[in-house]
């Protein structure tokens, strides 16, 4: 913890900002729009992402079962979960081992995407002054460290698609938006925290561009979220019931 | 020599001017946070008198209240002899909210109701250079 501690403090506007910057002036607009985003806007952002999520799942079901009915008589609970044990697990898969860097990378990366913003400490007050809800917060410090492992994550897969070819086939500009969406939150979450220079546009920035990750999540290829599961347990079931085989 | 003399100068009447700063600042600027035992944010900016001559604050029991046994807010009576953590601890207990919360509920409330006045975390916990928390 004391390096996290250091690093907190090595980053502090206390150290680099000029004495000057500290005089933010108080704009009223500022606040008003704060207001705004972290208000109507918020609550309009987590609808939207609820109501799309549980939509696309029920859409998928429902063609299903209109379509490939027959996909039911093997979908089981054992096979499911026994293929998404293993690929929950890192380097219980042979694709897994084959790529062993980008499998440390896209856990690190997932694991800190989804913890940080649940945990974080900003969140969880601002959710109890909205809703009287309250839960166990990670230390500031710790989140910083875990921010920057999903930027770095996020730089290390853009120069992947940059740069391998294998990848380069199968990327289109949608790739490099998506991954602008994911990132942008820590970035400007980042920067908000250590009030390098213009804080308040950071601040606000920092939650429109929240907003729009959780939106963009049902609607674009983030909904991996909702479907990787889904397709793990069809794969595990149709190998595990049907092919009598393992499928990681 | 005589090249140095100027820049000497400078800095005698930097490091003059940065001892008066530091001495000027008797008056309440940032509210103590002593209360939590692992404060994670810099202490919050705060001119007491200034603050409350700019906000046009008639009332110290707006702020530095005592509630009655039927939880009433009395009216004339103040309790600016004590800090907000003599009765506000780390965790609510009833409708008294918990230390945290009782300051955010009781500053940026009032910003959000009046419309003035910060109300996004790095507004009042403001990062400084040359100010040790
Ligand atoms: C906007 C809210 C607010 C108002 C209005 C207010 N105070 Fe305070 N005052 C505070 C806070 C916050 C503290 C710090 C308390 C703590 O650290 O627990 C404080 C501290 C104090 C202190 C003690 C410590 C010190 O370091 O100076 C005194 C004395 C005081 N106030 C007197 C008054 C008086 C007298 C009035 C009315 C004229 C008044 N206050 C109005 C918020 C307020
Ligand atoms: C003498 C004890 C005492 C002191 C000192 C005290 N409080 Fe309170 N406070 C209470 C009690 C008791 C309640 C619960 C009232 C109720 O039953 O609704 C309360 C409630 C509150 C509430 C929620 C109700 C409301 O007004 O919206 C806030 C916010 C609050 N206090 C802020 C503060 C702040 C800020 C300070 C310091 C400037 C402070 N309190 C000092 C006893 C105190
Ligand atoms: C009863 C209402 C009220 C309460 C309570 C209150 N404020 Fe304010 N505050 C205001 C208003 C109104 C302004 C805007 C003054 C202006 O610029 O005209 C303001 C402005 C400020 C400012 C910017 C101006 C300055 O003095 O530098 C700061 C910082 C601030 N408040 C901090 C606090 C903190 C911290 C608390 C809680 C301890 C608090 N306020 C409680 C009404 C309030
Ligand atoms: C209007 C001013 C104001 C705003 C806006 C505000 N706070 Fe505070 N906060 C305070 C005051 C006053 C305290 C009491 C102790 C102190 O000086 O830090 C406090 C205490 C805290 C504490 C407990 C002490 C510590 O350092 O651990 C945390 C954590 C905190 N605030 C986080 C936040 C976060 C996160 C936000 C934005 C979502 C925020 N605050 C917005 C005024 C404010
Ligand atoms: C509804 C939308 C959101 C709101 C209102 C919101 C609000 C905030 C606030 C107020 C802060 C603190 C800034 C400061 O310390 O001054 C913050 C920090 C942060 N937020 Fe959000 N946020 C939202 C969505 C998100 C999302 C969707 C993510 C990521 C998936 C996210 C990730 C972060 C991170 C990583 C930080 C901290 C950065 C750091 O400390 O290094 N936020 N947020
Ligand atoms: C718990 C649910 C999730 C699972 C099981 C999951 C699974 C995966 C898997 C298997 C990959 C492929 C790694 C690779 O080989 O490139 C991946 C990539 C990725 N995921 Fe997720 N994911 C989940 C949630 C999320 C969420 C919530 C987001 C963001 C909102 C997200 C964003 C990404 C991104 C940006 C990539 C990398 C894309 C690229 O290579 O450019 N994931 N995910």
């Amino acid at each position: 913890m004391i390096h996290f501690k250091r690093l907190n403090d090595l980053l502090s506007r206390k150290y680099w900002a000029p004495v000057s910057a500290v005089k933010e002036h108080k704009g009223e607009a500022m606040n008003t729009l704060y207001n705004f985003v972290s208000g109507p806007l918020a609550w309009v952002a987590f609808i939207i992402f609820f109501v799309g999520c549980l939509y696309r799942l029920i859409r998928i079901l429902v063609l299903v079962h209109k379509k490939e009915k027959y996909i039911y008589t093997y979908m089981s609970w054992k096979y499911s979960f026994r293929s998404i044990l293993h690929w929950v697990i890192p380097f219980a898969t042979v694709n897994w081992r084959k790529h062993p860097v980008l499998t440390i990378v896209t856990f690190a990366f997932h694991i800190c995407l989804i913890i940080t913003p649940i945990f974080l400490l900003s969140h969880i007050i601002l959710w109890d002054e909205s809703w009287s809800v309250s839960w166990w917060s990670l230390p500031d410090s710790l989140v910083q460290a875990m921010t920057l492992i999903v930027i770095g994550s996020c730089i290390f897969f853009l120069i992947r698609r940059l740069i391998s070819p294998e990848v380069q086939y199968v990327t289109f500009a949608s790739d490099y938006i998506i991954l602008a969406i994911v990132a942008a939150p820590f970035v400007t979450g980042f920067m908000s925290y250590y009030q390098w220079f213009g804080y308040q546009v950071f601040t606000i920035l920092h939650i429109l561009s929240g907003e729009i990750m959780l939106i963009a999540i049902p609607f674009t290829r983030l909904s991996h979220m909702l479907f990787s599961p889904l397709t793990r347990a069809y794969m595990g079931s149709e190998f595990g019931g049907v092919r009598h085989a393992r499928d990681w | 020599m005589k090249k140095c003399f100027p820049i000497l100068l400078l800095l005698l009447t930097v490091s003059l001017f940065f001892l008066v700063y530091a001495y000027s600042q008797e008056d309440m600027r940032f509210i103590n946070a002593e209360a939590f035992e692992n404060p994670q944010r810099p202490p919050t900016v705060f001119n007491h008198d200034e603050h409350n001559e700019l906000a046009q604050i008639e009332e110290c029991n707006e702020c530095h209240h005592i509630y009655d046994k039927e939880g009433k807010r009395v009216e004339d009576e103040s309790s600016e002899d004590q800090s907000c953590s003599d009765c506000h601890e780390p965790k609510a207990s009833g409708r008294k909210p918990a230390l945290m919360k009782a300051f955010h509920i009781n500053c940026k409330g009032c910003h959000k109701e009046k419309g003035k006045g910060p109300v996004m975390c790095g507004q009042c916990h403001v990062r400084r250079p040359n100010v040790e928390d």
